[in-house]
C-alpha cells in the first residue's frame, strides 16, 4: 500500500513541477457546458451551462437528483461524449480537450484519467489480473508489452494487492462480490498512474457497508494526492468529499 | 497488444466462435470436396485415354490408311516418338457363351484390332490384364474373398501365367502349343462379372462352374464395308484369353481387343487382289489398311509437340503415296484443317472432356456462392458478437483504446475464424475425400440394423433426459435436447428405411470409382477465399463496433 501511496505523490510532484504550476492551481475544468440529447423529435437539454473547477488534490462530489445530469458532466470532463457545438469546453492542464486529435484524446483518456462506473464495468472474459493490467495495454504495441510485460503485471498485482486481492488474481469478475468488483475497477483505473479519478456512482450498486469501504479506499487515494471527480445521488456519500457542489437544472451551483 | 488478449479470449471462453468456426469449416470442405471430385474425374478422364490410346492418334475411319507400316516406319525414326501401332477398329456382335443350351446371348461391342506387342508398348494394355498371377504384395493386399485368390488356388501360379501370357499375345495355346486367335474383353462385356464391394471381380456361378470367361469361346460378328453390292457379315471365332480392367465404364463395357489381322479380315482390309467389274484380277494390290496408329511420346515430350512431328511425318507419308501410282486408289485427307486426322489424346478424347471441364466450371461457380453464404454466416455472427459486446466498446473506449483499436479486435476475429475454419474445412474435406468410396459404398449398402437400433436406443434416452430436464423449469435446454432427441429419431427412422442408394452409377460417371485425390490448387484457394470473406464479413460488424457510442455502450446493461 506504501509503495501505491509513494508513487501516486511522486508522479503528480513531477508532473506539478514540470508544468511550474502550485499544487493547489486548476487541473481539470469545465467551462459553461451545454449537452442536449435527442429522443425522438424532442430535443432535451441536459446541461445548460455547467461549468466546474478541480484543483491538484481535491476532492470534489457532484451531488444532484437522478437525471440531473451528473453522469454527462462526468462523460464530458473525461472525454468519453463531447459537448454540444460551441457548447463550452472541458480544460485538462491548461490544454482544451476539445481540440486535441484524437489519439491525443485517447492517450488523455488512458493515461491521464481513470474511470469508475456504478455497474463496476468488469470485461467478463478476463481475470481480475488482465482486467486491471487492460488499461496499460491498451497504450502499448505488442513489443512495447513484452519489453514492459513484468512491470505491468507488477503494478496491476501490487495495486490489487494493496486492495485486499490478492488471493482474486486468476478469478473471473462474475465470481467476486460487488465490493471485491469495485475494487477492482478501481485498481483499473489506477493502474496507469492518472490524475484524475472519474467516479460515477461508484458505490451506488453496493451495500452500506461495502460502499463505505469503498469511499474509504477512494479517502486513502485522495490522502495520497490523487484527485477526485465523484458524482452521486447520496448527499451522506457526498459529504466525504473536500468539496460538494450541486447540479440542479443543468447548472452547477455552491 | 490488448486486440490479441481479447481476440484469444473472445475465441476461447464462448460458444458463438465454435459456431462459426463449424459454418467456415463446412463451406470449404464442400467446396473442395466438389471440386476435389471434379478435378479428380477430369484427371481420370484425361489419363485413362492416354493409358487406353497413347499421346497421339493419327486416323482415317472406316477406310483406313493404307501402307500403314510406311508411315509407322516414318514415325519410328521421329526421335520423339517411342513407340507406334497400327489398329483397326470397328463394331460387331459377340455372341457369349452364356447361358446353358442353344440361345445364346449377344452383346454389341467395339473391337480393337492390334499389333499385340507393338500395342503394349504403346498403350497401359499390359497393366490392364485383370487375370494374371498377382505380386506378393498385391496377395496380401487382396480380400479374403478375391475371385482371383481362388483362382491362384484352383490353376496354380503356372497356368495362371500362362493366362496372363495369353492375353499379352492375343492367342491361345492349347497343350500342344497349337495357336488360335484370342480375343480379350472388357472386363463389363460380359454380364457374368460381378464386381464386388472391395472393387474386385468375381464371375456368377453357373450350373457348370463359374462363367469365368477366359476358358470359353466366342464369335464375332462384323460387318465389313467396302465396294461390294450386298453387305454380306464376316465371323470369326476366339477364344477368350483374358479379361482387362481399364476403369472407365465406357470402355469396359464394351471393348474388346482382337488380333489385328482377325479386325482387317473381318472389315475386309487386309491385303487383297483388286478385280474390275468382271471379276477379273487387275494386277494391282489393295494394301492392308489401319484405321487407326497409336503414338506413344518419348519421355519428357509433350503430346502437342509429338503431334506437330507426327503430322509432318504424316504429311510426307501422303506425298509419297500420292506419287506412287500403283497405291494412289484415293486421296487421303490432310492432317490439318477440316477432317484433320492426327490428333492428340486429349483432343481425341474432346467429346468426353469439354462437357466435364464445362461442368466443373459451372460447379465452381455455382459453388463460388457458397463463399457468399460463408462471408454472410460470418457477419450476421459478429454482428451478434459486435451486440453481445457493446459494453465492452465502451468500457475499451473509456480506458482510451481507439476506433481503429476496436476494429482491429473483431477483424482479427474474423481473421482467425476464417483461417482456424479452412483449416479444420480442410482436415474434414481431406476425410471425406480420401473414403470417399468408403461412405458412398456404405450409403449404397443397406444400413445394419446395429446402427439404427443404436440410434433410436439413444433417441429414448434423450427422450428420458429432456423430460427430466422439464422437471428443473429452464426451457433452453429442454428445446436443445428435444432437437436432439428428434433428430436421433429421424436418423433412426432414415437408417431404417434406407435400403442403398447408388449415386455414383459407373454406367452415368465412365468411372467404376469416384476419384480421392485432394486438389492441392482447389485447396488452397478455397482456405484463402475463406479467410478473405471472413474478414469480408467481419469488416461491417468491426466498422459497426468502432462507431459505437460509448456513452450508450456503457449504458447498456
Amino acid at each position: 500500500m506504501s509503495d501505491v501511496a509513494t508513487d501516486q505523490r511522486e508522479r503528480s510532484g513531477d508532473a506539478t513541477r514540470s508544468r511550474g504550476r502550485p499544487a493547489s492551481g486548476t487541473l481539470l475544468s469545465a467551462v459553461n457546458l451545454h449537452k442536449t440529447y435527442r429522443l425522438g423529435r424532442v430535443d432535451v437539454p441536459v446541461l445548460k451551462g455547467a461549468s466546474l473547477e478541480v484543483r491538484q488534490g481535491e476532492w470534489v462530489a457532484v451531488h444532484g437528483a437522478s437525471g440531473s445530469g451528473k453522469s454527462t458532466l462526468l462523460h464530458l470532463m473525461g472525454d468519453l461524449d463531447r459537448p454540444d457545438e460551441s457548447g463550452g469546453e472541458v480544460c485538462f492542464d491548461g490544454r482544451t480537450i476539445n481540440a486535441m486529435t484524437r489519439g491525443q484524446r485517447n492517450r488523455y483518456r488512458n493515461r491521464s484519467i481513470g474511470f469508475v462506473f456504478q455497474f463496476y464495468h468488469l470485461l467478463p472474459e478476463l481475470n481480475v489480473l488482465e482486467n486491471t493490467f487492460l488499461p496499460a495495454l491498451v497504450g502499448l504495441t505488442r513489443f512495447g508489452y513484452y519489453a514492459h510485460r513484468a512491470e505491468i503485471r507488477g503494478r496491476a498485482a501490487e495495486l490489487l494487492a494493496a486492495f485486499g486481492l490478492d488471493h482474486r488474481l486468476a478469478h473471473r469478475p462474475r465470481e467476486l462480490s460487488g465490493g471485491e468488483r469495485q475494487r477492482v475497477a478501481i485498481a483499473r483505473a489506477l493502474v496507469n498512474r492518472p490524475q484524475v479519478l472519474l467516479a460515477d456512482e461508484p458505490t451506488g450498486n453496493l451495500d452500506e457497508k461495502t460502499g463505505a469501504e469503498i469511499l474509504d479506499l477512494l479517502a486513502e487515494q485522495h490522502k495520497n494526492g490523487l484527485t477526485i471527480v465523484m458524482v452521486t445521488h447520496d448527499r451522506a456519500i457526498a459529504d466525504r468529499a473536500d468539496r460538494v457542489v450541486e447540479l440542479h437544472d443543468g447548472k452547477v451551483v455552491g | 497488444m490488448y486486440h490479441v488478449l481479447l481476440t484469444n479470449r473472445y475465441l476461447t471462453t464462448r460458444v458463438i466462435p465454435l459456431i462459426a468456426v463449424a459454418a467456415v469449416a463446412l463451406c470449404v470442405a464442400l467446396v473442395i470436396i466438389v471440386v476435389s471430385v471434379m478435378t479428380g474425374f477430369l484427371d481420370m478422364v484425361k489419363n485413362s485415354g492416354r493409358t487406353l490410346m497413347g499421346d497421339v492418334v493419327v486416323s482415317y475411319p472406316v477406310s483406313g490408311l493404307p501402307h500403314y507400316d510406311r508411315l509407322i516406319e516414318r514415325i519410328g525414326v521421329l526421335p520423339e516418338a517411342e513407340a507406334a501401332t497400327p489398329l483397326v477398329d470397328g463394331w460387331g456382335l459377340l455372341k457369349m457363351p452364356y447361358p446353358e443350351g442353344p440361345d445364346k446371348e449377344t452383346e454389341t461391342v467395339q473391337f480393337w484390332a492390334v499389333e499385340p506387342e507393338s500395342f503394349a508398348a504403346v498403350t497401359g494394355f499390359r497393366q490392364t490384364l485383370y487375370w494374371r498371377p498377382p505380386e506378393a504384395e498385391e496377395l496380401e493386399a487382396m480380400g479374403e474373398g478375391d475371385f482371383r485368390r481362388d483362382l491362384l488356388d484352383a490353376l496354380g501360379e503356372e497356368d495362371l501365367q500362362r493366362v496372363y501370357e495369353d492375353g499379352l499375345r492375343l492367342e491361345y495355346r492349347d497343350a500342344e502349343r497349337r495357336a488360335t486367335p484370342g480375343v480379350v474383353l472388357g472386363m463389363h462385356v460380359s454380364v457374368g462379372n460381378q464386381r464386388q464391394k472391395d472393387g474386385s471381380y468375381r464371375p456368377i456361378l453357373g450350373p457348370r462352374g463359374y462363367w469365368w470367361m477366359p476358358k470359353y469361346e466366342v464369335i464375332l460378328t462384323a460387318v465389313p464395308v467396302d465396294s461390294a453390292v450386298s453387305i454380306e457379315p464376316e465371323s470369326a471365332a476366339l477364344r477368350v484369353v483374358n479379361e482387362f480392367v481399364s476403369g472407365v465404364f465406357l470402355i469396359d463395357d464394351k471393348r474388346i481387343i482382337i488380333p489385328l489381322e482377325v479386325g482387317q479380315n473381318l472389315l475386309h482390309l487386309d491385303e487383297a487382289q483388286i478385280v474390275d467389274e468382271d471379276g477379273e484380277e487387275t494386277g494391282f494390290i489393295d494394301p492392308a489398311r489401319a484405321t487407326m496408329v497409336l503414338v506413344r511420346a518419348a519421355d519428357g515430350v509433350t503430346p502437342d509437340a509429338l503431334r506437330e512431328k507426327v503430322a509432318d511425318a504424316y504429311e510426307e507419308f501422303r506425298g509419297e503415296l500420292l506419287a506412287d501410282q500403283s497405291v494412289s486408289l484415293e486421296v487421303l485427307p490432310p492432317a490439318e484443317g477440316f477432317g484433320a486426322v492426327v490428333q492428340t489424346w486429349l483432343q481425341q478424347q474432346q467429346q468426353f472432356i469439354a462437357p466435364i471441364e464445362k461442368e466443373r466450371e459451372l460447379m465452381r461457380v455455382l459453388f463460388s456462392i457458397v463463399y457468399l453464404v460463408c462471408a454472410g454466416l460470418v457477419l450476421s455472427i459478429f454482428w451478434a458478437i459486435v451486440y453481445e459486446k457493446t459494453r465492452d466498446i465502451g468500457i475499451l473506449r473509456s480506458v482510451g483504446a481507439s476506433r481503429a483499436g476496436i476494429s482491429l479486435i473483431f477483424l482479427r476475429y474474423g481473421a482467425i475464424i476464417g483461417a482456424v475454419g479452412s483449416v479444420v474445412g480442410l482436415g474434414l474435406a481431406y476425410l471425406i475425400v480420401r473414403n470417399i468410396n468408403a461412405i458412398h459404398g456404405a450409403m449404397g449398402a443397406e444400413a445394419p440394423r446395429w446402427l439404427w437400433v443404436s440410434m433410436f436406443v439413444f433417441a429414448g434416452l434423450a427422450l428420458l433426459w429432456t423430460l427430466w430436464r422439464t422437471r428443473k423449469g429452464l426451457l433452453l435446454p429442454v428445446v436443445v435436447w428435444a432437437l436432439v432427441t428428434i433428430i436421433l429419431l429421424g436418423l433412426g427412422i432414415a437408417l431404417f428405411f434406407h435400403k442403398g442408394t447408388l449415386i455414383w452409377d459407373p454406367s452415368v460417371y465412365y468411372f467404376s470409382e469416384i476419384p480421392n485425390h485432394l486438389d492441392p490448387f482447389t485447396a488452397v484457394t478455397t482456405m484463402i477465399g475463406a479467410v478473405v470473406f471472413s474478414v469480408l464479413g467481419a469488416f461491417f460488424p468491426a466498422a459497426k463496433a468502432a462507431d459505437t457510442d460509448p456513452v450508450k455502450a456503457l449504458r447498456y446493461e
